[in-house]
């Protein structure tokens, strides 16, 4: 059968991203981190690879395996993959965090841990790449969603190979003199390969798949996207010569400049894009997670403007911290929230309501959802967001962690709504649960069924 | 053995049937959204539908065939379902019923 299927622990990567993201934003709210802390130091490492690994780094790597297969219209290769490779990352994450609460004095420290957490990361997201790339590599011609994600791919080698490297000095096992220079430059090219490289090219090839499907917009080949994934890899291409470059003593910091410039252009492409095809859509109404993908999109293209901005010496401020955080923040977990809210509720009515389909009466996927109340919460999580990349930018970091304490509050409230529809709370009585539909369960897969 | 006015008329009520099923995402019948391309049935009652969905790879396909298949099983007058999944042409938003 031509087509995709469910990805079967894909709830189970989404649950633990969101635990990650909720207890990130504790730690932040709390005082522990940056801004409270300088963000080189090994506290605000703990919290920035809670965000970075936990909840970026697993909720694109449940969603790649849910949406690589239908961008190429082929099953998910090595599916039974997905349940080690979460169980890796995890516990990968966990080590590492253990590795920098020892640099910070909290735990005892174990100059192995660092390394060893690199490496089980390291495995993980090679089998993460195993089953995205086979299936991929299964499409004949790629469709140029798919190539963005092949393009991301290549990012994520990096960023997981650079942070490998990037553990053995940190913990103190080398000295050696390539490896120090790299822990002592290269940090912003990892971060860029990661949250740039890997994140934002994978997001913006997905979404023009998405975007046009939940729109009902026409998607066509445009030289405009084509242009995207140009610019993003020449930009891609120099920060990974960057970073081979910075074990010599080379600073990136040129290299990083150029890219983000590429990079900006590419997300003012992006933008028109994005406008064009919300412009032709024949779905009318826009729902929630066109909305805040619509909002996160603006906020990317207000980082790169930041990251523009901080360029210039002269400046008395610090605008590039706070640029980065408005990305992690209001791009990609904006993004991903958004998302989230939709992939829920239409994973869910696949696995409720698909097997009764055509014998009972079911209910719309947006009848899974409280549409109005979740737009309270994003309105509060984007209007905080912003407001604490201002306080970043105004330096005052006791407004920044009231500021952090609403995000939380909004996540809580999103996660809360995800597990209302997992819960099919909302869906009207007379539909909830026809005769043959088996009410799913809440993070871990139903093991009867046919999806992998 | 069917007579053609027969045979149309189980096609018509093939098309109704088929109207109770919805597409997820919409809301509206899969024959408004114009994702069903040939309803035909022989003279012996074994019905052929060609059908596609809004996008290619979309992950609901697999259901809304079964779909098809159960939805036109309890039609009076029809033995034997078989679906087909194609796209070509593929789906446009045209394609949906004004």
């Amino acid at each position: 059968m031509l087509g995709a299927t469910l990805s079967r622990w894909t709830m189970s990567y989404f649950a633990a991203a969101l635990v990650c993201l909720v207890a990130g934003l504790i730690l932040t709210a709390s005082g522990f981190g940056y801004p409270s802390t300088a963000i080189e130091a090994p506290e605000s490492l703990v919290v920035i690879h809670l965000f970075a690994i936990g909840w970026l780094g697993l909720l694109f790597a449940g969603s790649l395996l849910q949406f690589v297969p239908v961008l190429v219209s082929r099953p998910l290769e090595m599916p039974h993959l997905s349940l080690p490779v979460l169980l890796l990352t995890i516990t990968g994450l966990g080590l590492l965090l253990a590795g920098f609460l020892g640099l910070a004095g909290i735990l005892p420290l174990w100059s192995w841990v660092l390394p060893l957490g690199g490496a089980v990361l390291a495995l993980a997201f090679a089998g993460l790449l195993w089953m995205v790339t086979r299936t991929l590599a299964t499409a004949r011609p790629m469709p140029l969603p798919a190539k963005f994600v092949a393009l991301g791919c290549a990012a994520l080698v990096g960023v997981a190979a650079s942070g490998l490297l990037l553990t053995l000095p940190l913990s103190g096992l080398t000295a050696n003199q390539y490896l120090v220079g790299l822990l002592l430059e290269a940090a912003p090219s990892h971060a860029y390969l990661g949250l740039v490289g890997w994140m934002t090219i994978t997001a913006i090839g997905v979404s023009y798949r998405l975007l046009t499907m939940f729109l009902l917009s026409p998607e066509r080949p445009r030289m405009t996207s084509r242009a995207v994934g140009w610019l993003m890899a020449v930009g891609l291409a120099m920060v990974a010569f960057g970073t081979v470059l910075a074990g010599a003593g080379t600073s990136p910091t040129a290299t990083i400049y150029v890219a983000t410039a590429f990079g900006g252009i590419a997300v003012l492409i992006y933008g028109l894009d994005v406008h064009l095809i919300f412009r032709e859509r024949k779905r009318k109404s826009a729902e929630m997670n066109v909305l805040a993908s619509l909002a996160a999109v603006a906020m990317l293209i207000a980082c790169f403007a930041l990251f523009g901005a901080s360029t210039m010496s002269d400046l008395p401020i610090d605008l590039a911290r706070p640029a980065a955080y408005l990305f992690v923040f209001g791009w990609l977990t904006g993004l991903g929230l958004g998302q989230l809210y939709k992939i829920v509720a239409f994973m869910t009515w696949l696995e409720c309501y698909g097997p009764v389909l055509g014998r009972a009466a079911v209910p719309r996927v947006q009848e899974l959802v409280n549409e109005r109340r979740s737009s309270t919460w994003f309105l509060l999580y984007f209007g905080a967001t912003v407001a604490a990349t201002v306080a970043l930018i105004a330096d005052t970091p006791a407004m920044f962690r009231w500021l952090a304490l609403a995000q939380l509050a909004a996540v809580c409230a999103l996660a809360f709504e995800f597990t209302q529809a997992r819960r099919l709370a909302i869906v009207p009585q007379a539909v909830r649960l026809p005769k043959g539909a088996i009410h799913p369960r809440l993070f871990l897969p139903s093991f009867k069924g046919s999806s992998q | 053995m069917l007579d053609p006015l027969e045979q149309q008329d189980i096609t018509e009520k093939a098309r109704q049937q088929l109207s109770t099923i919805i597409d997820p995402e919409i809301g509206r019948s899969i024959v408004e959204m114009g994702l069903i391309y040939l309803v035909e049935i022989d003279f012996e009652g074994n019905v052929s539908i060609i059908m596609t969905t809004t996008t290619k790879g979309c992950p609901a396909a697999g259901f809304l065939t079964e779909a098809v298949k159960a939805c036109l099983a309890c039609v009076p007058g029809v033995r034997n379902v078989d679906v087909t999944l194609t796209y070509e042409p593929v789906w446009r938003p045209e394609m949906m019923e004004a």
